[in-house]
C-alpha cells in the first residue's frame, strides 16, 4: 500500500520530467542558528536529485509582507516556511497551493501525524506539510531550591489547579513567582488554550462562540484573582509568557517553566548554576488531560512556477529522517510519523536538555491544536485579548468581558 | 535669457535629474499608488488570484472613520505631539548651554547624542528597568516621598501612564537629534551680533530672545516639523514596548500601528490601510501648515 502509495507521489510530482530548476525556498528565524543543519540538508537533497538547485532564503519578522510583496511582483518563492495562523490565512485569502493538488492525500496520511495534518487543513483542504512542531505544556522544568524553601512536592503537582495552588505557596514562601501561563500573548488568544485545556468549550455546534458560560467565567475569575493577588505577575498582560518565564526562572525570580526544553538553552546560557540544579518532570494538564500545540510547515504559494519540483523539496525536508536530525540540532517536536519510536529521539544522557529533549521531542502525535482560528482572525482575537486584558486590570467583570467577546465575535467572524 | 544663463540652468537641472527621477520611482511613484489604493478594495486574495484592486470609491475611508481603533489611535497620535514642543525648548536650552568654549563640553555633546544611536529594543530593555514595579523610577519617587511602596505601578500597564512612558522614552531618543541641529545653527551665528549685543548691555536672556530665536526660526521650523511628523506616525516604541498590541487598554494604540496591522497582520487590507495611511498624511499636512503658520506669525509676515 505504502509502496503504491509513494509511486503515485512520485508520478504526480513528475519524478523524471525535471530539466534543471532552481526553487527558492524560505525559512522563518532559522538563520544563523542552523545555518549548517539547513545547509547540510539542501545539499543533501541536490545530491539525490541532481536537476534540481535550492537557493534558501532566511526571512525574519518581514515574512508576511515579504511573501505578498513577492507574489505582487510575480516573483513568488516555491516553498516557504509559515506557521498555522499565517498558513490559515494566506489560505482563505487564496495565495496558497492546496497540498493535494501535488501530493497524493494518501501519501501525507501515511507519512504525517492526523492531528497534525489537521492544523494544516483549512475548509477540507491540506495547505501545508508539517514541518516541525510545539507543545504549548512540553515539560516542567522547575527549581528544586525554591520548591524545598516553600515545603513543595512536586508530585502533588497532577493538573493546572495544583499549579496555581503551589504557585501561590511559592510566592507566599519565597517571594518568587510560581508558573507564568500564557493569558494574554500578543500573537494569538491565548485564554483560549486555558479554556480548551480545561475541557471547555470554544464553538457550540453552529460554529458560534459559546466561551462565556459560568464554567469559562469561573475560570477567568480563577486567574484574574490569581494576578490580583501577584501570584502571577501582571507583567503577562504585556510580554509573552514563555519570554517572561525565561527571564524570570533565569533571574531565580520564578520556580516554574512549563514549555518546550529549548527554553533551557537560555538557563544554560543566562544562569549555568541554575541550569544545572534543575529538574525535570511532565508538565501538569487541565482537565481535558491533552497538550495543547502548533506546527510550522511548509507551504507552495499558487503563484510558484515550479510546483512539482517545491513539493518534491517539501517532502523531502520534512521526511522522518530529517526531521530526527533536526531535532537532535534543537528541541522540535517532530510531527512525521513514527518518531514516537525512532531511537534517534531517546536521550542520551541525564542532561535537563536531554532528558527534555527526548520526551518532547516524540510527542509530535500530542499536540493537539484544540480550535481553528476564525475568519477576520487579526480583528477577533484582538478584541477577544482586549477583553480579558480589562478583566485582568479590572476594567470589566469576567462575565462581562466574556459575554463582550462572545458578542464581538459572533458579529465579526465572517 | 542670456546663452550663458541657458546654459547654468540646463546644467543644473542635468544635476537634478537622476535624483529626480530616483524620486519619482521610489518616493512619488508608491505615494500615488498608495493613495489611489485606498479607494480600492484591495487585500491578499486579489494576490492569490492575481486581480487588480477593484474602485470601492471612499468606502474604506469611512470604514476607517468609523473604526474605534482608528478613532482611539489618531487620538493617541495626536496626544503624543504634547512631545513636540517640550523637545524643542529642552533641545534648544541645551543646545545654548553646550555651545561654549567649557572644558568637558565635547563630551557633553556626545552624551546627548547618544541614545539617538542607540538601538530601540536596547533602549527598550533599558527603560523596561526604569518603569517596572520595583523599578528607577518607582524607587526615585519613592525617594523624594511621592508615594509609598504600596502606591507603586508598573508605568507600563497602567492605561493613565503608559503612553507618557512611552512619549518620554520618544523624548530621549530625539532630544539629541534636535540638540544637534539646534548647535549646528547657533554655530552659523556671527559671534559679533552677541558681541555688539553685549557691549550694548543687553542681557542674556535679551540675547536670547532678541538674536539667537530670530536667527534661529528656521532651525526651530526644521526640528518642530520633523518632531511632529515623527510624533504622528511612531510605531517603533510601540511595537517594542506593548508588543504591537498598543496596551494596556488600547491606550498607546496609534494610528500607525492601525495601518501596520491592517496591512501587515494577518488582515492584508491594504484599501484599507492604505485609507488610513492617507488620512494619517492628511492630518499630518495639516500640521505642518500650522508649523509654518505659527513660525510665519512669530516673523510678523502675515
Amino acid at each position: 500500500m505504502v509502496k503504491r502509495l509513494l509511486a503515485a507521489g512520485a508520478m504526480a510530482l513528475g519524478l523524471s520530467a525535471f530539466a534543471q530548476t532552481q526553487i527558492e525556498f524560505w525559512t522563518y528565524y532559522l538563520s544563523p542558528n542552523f545555518d549548517n543543519y539547513i545547509k547540510s540538508t539542501i545539499a543533501d537533497f541536490e545530491k539525490a536529485n541532481p536537476t534540481i538547485k535550492v537557493k534558501w532564503v532566511d526571512k525574519q519578522d518581514t515574512m508576511e509582507r515579504d511573501l505578498t510583496a513577492s507574489i505582487a511582483l510575480g516573483k513568488a518563492p516555491d516553498v516557504v516556511n509559515l506557521w498555522q495562523d499565517s498558513t490559515f490565512a494566506g489560505a482563505q485569502n487564496g495565495i496558497l497551493l492546496p497540498i493535494t493538488q501535488v501530493v497524493p492525500r494518501g501519501l501525507l496520511d501515511q507519512l504525517y501525524y492526523p492531528n497534525v495534518l489537521d492544523i494544516f487543513t483549512v475548509e477540507g483542504q491540506v495547505y501545508g506539510l508539517p514541518w516541525y512542531g510545539w507543545l504549548d505544556q512540553g515539560v516542567m522544568m522547575y527549581n528544586p531550591d525554591l520548591f524545598a524553601k516553600a515545603g513543595v512536592d512536586i508530585r502533588s503537582i497532577k493538573n493546572t489547579d495544583d499549579l496555581l495552588a503551589v504557585s501561590e505557596k511559592i510566592k507566599k514562601a519565597t517571594g518568587a513567582y510560581g508558573w507564568l501561563p500564557p493569558v494574554k500573548d500578543p500573537n494569538g488568544a491565548s485564554f483560549l488554550g486555558r479554556f480548551f485545556l480545561e475541557g471547555l468549550s470554544i464553538y457550540d455546534k453552529d460554529g458560534k462562540a459559546n466561551f462565556n458560560s459560568p464554567a469559562h467565567v469561573a475560570l477567568l475569575q480563577k486567574y484574574v484573582d490569581a494576578m490580583k493577588n501577584d501570584v502571577i505577575p501582571q507583567e503577562l498582560l504585556r510580554k509573552e509568557a514563555f519570554q517572561l518565564s525565561n527571564e524570570l526562572y533565569s533571574q531565580g525570580k520564578s520556580a516554574i517553566i512549563v514549555g518546550a526544553p529549548t527554553s533551557l538553552n537560555r538557563v544554560k546560557e543566562a544562569n549555568p548554576d541554575l541550569y544545572k540544579k534543575t529538574k525535570i518532570a511532565s508538565a501538569p494538564l487541565g482537565k481535558a488531560g491533552i497538550q495543547t500545540g502548533g506546527a510550522m510547515d511548509l507551504v507552495i504559494p499558487k503563484a510558484s512556477k515550479n510546483q512539482a519540483a517545491a513539493a518534491r523539496f517539501a517532502l523531502f525536508i520534512t521526511n522522518r529522517a530529517n526531521q530526527v536530525k533536526f531535532a537532535n540540532v534543537v528541541p522540535i517536536v517532530c510531527t512525521a510519523k513514527g518518531c514516537e519510536s525512532d531511537p534517534g529521539l531517546k536521550a542520551k544522557s541525564d542532561d535537563p536538555l536531554e532528558i527534555g529533549k527526548g520526551m518532547n521531542s516524540s510527542s509530535g502525535r500530542l499536540i493537539n491544536p484544540g480550535f481553528k482560528p476564525p475568519k477576520n482572525t487579526d480583528d477577533i482575537y484582538k478584541n477577544f485579548n482586549d477583553n480579558i486584558e480589562a478583566a485582568f486590570l479590572g476594567k470589566k467583570s469576567a462575565k462581562q468581558a466574556l459575554d463582550d467577546a462572545v458578542a464581538f465575535w459572533n458579529a465579526n467572524a465572517k | 535669457m542670456k546663452r550663458q544663463a541657458w546654459t547654468t540652468t540646463l546644467a543644473a537641472y542635468a544635476f537634478l535629474a537622476p535624483a529626480l527621477v530616483l524620486m519619482g520611482l521610489f518616493t512619488f511613484y508608491p505615494v500615488l499608488y498608495g493613495a489611489y489604493l485606498g479607494f480600492t478594495e484591495y487585500t491578499a486574495a486579489n494576490l492569490g488570484s492575481g486581480e487588480p484592486p477593484r474602485w470601492v470609491g471612499g468606502q474604506n475611508f469611512a470604514l476607517v472613520l468609523r473604526d474605534p481603533l482608528f478613532q482611539i489611535g489618531i487620538l493617541n497620535s495626536l496626544k503624543y505631539l504634547v512631545v513636540v514642543p517640550i523637545l524643542q525648548i529642552a533641545s534648544l536650552a541645551v543646545a545654548v548651554l553646550v555651545n561654549r568654549k567649557l572644558p568637558f563640553m565635547a563630551f557633553f555633546r556626545a552624551g546627548y547624542y547618544i541614545p539617538v544611536i542607540t538601538s530601540i529594543s536596547l533602549a527598550a530593555v533599558m527603560w523596561e528597568w526604569i518603569f517596572q514595579k520595583d523599578g528607577l523610577l518607582n524607587w526615585s519617587l519613592r525617594l523624594i516621598g511621592f508615594f509609598n511602596q504600596g502606591g507603586q505601578f508598573n508605568w507600563l500597564l497602567n492605561e493613565h501612564t503608559a503612553l507618557w512612558a512611552i512619549m518620554l522614552v520618544t523624548f530621549w531618543r530625539g532630544f539629541g537629534y534636535c540638540m544637534v541641529l539646534y548647535l549646528a545653527g547657533l554655530q552659523a551665528i556671527p559671534g559679533e551680533l552677541e558681541e555688539a549685543a553685549t557691549l550694548d548691555g543687553a542681557s542674556p536672556w535679551q540675547r536670547f530672545w532678541r538674536i539667537i530665536v530670530p536667527l534661529m526660526r528656521p532651525t526651530i521650523l526644521l526640528c518642530s516639523l520633523l518632531s511632529t511628523i515623527a510624533a504622528i506616525r511612531v510605531l517603533e516604541e510601540i511595537l517594542v514596548f506593548t508588543g504591537g498590541t498598543g496596551g494596556p487598554l488600547n491606550s498607546t494604540y496609534t494610528a500607525l500601528l492601525y495601518v501596520y496591522n491592517k496591512s501587515l497582520g494577518l488582515d492584508f487590507n491594504y484599501g484599507v490601510a492604505s485609507a488610513a495611511g492617507l488620512l494619517i498624511a492628511l492630518v499630518g499636512f495639516g500640521l505642518s501648515y500650522l508649523n509654518f503658520r505659527i513660525t510665519r506669525e512669530d516673523r510678523g509676515e502675515r
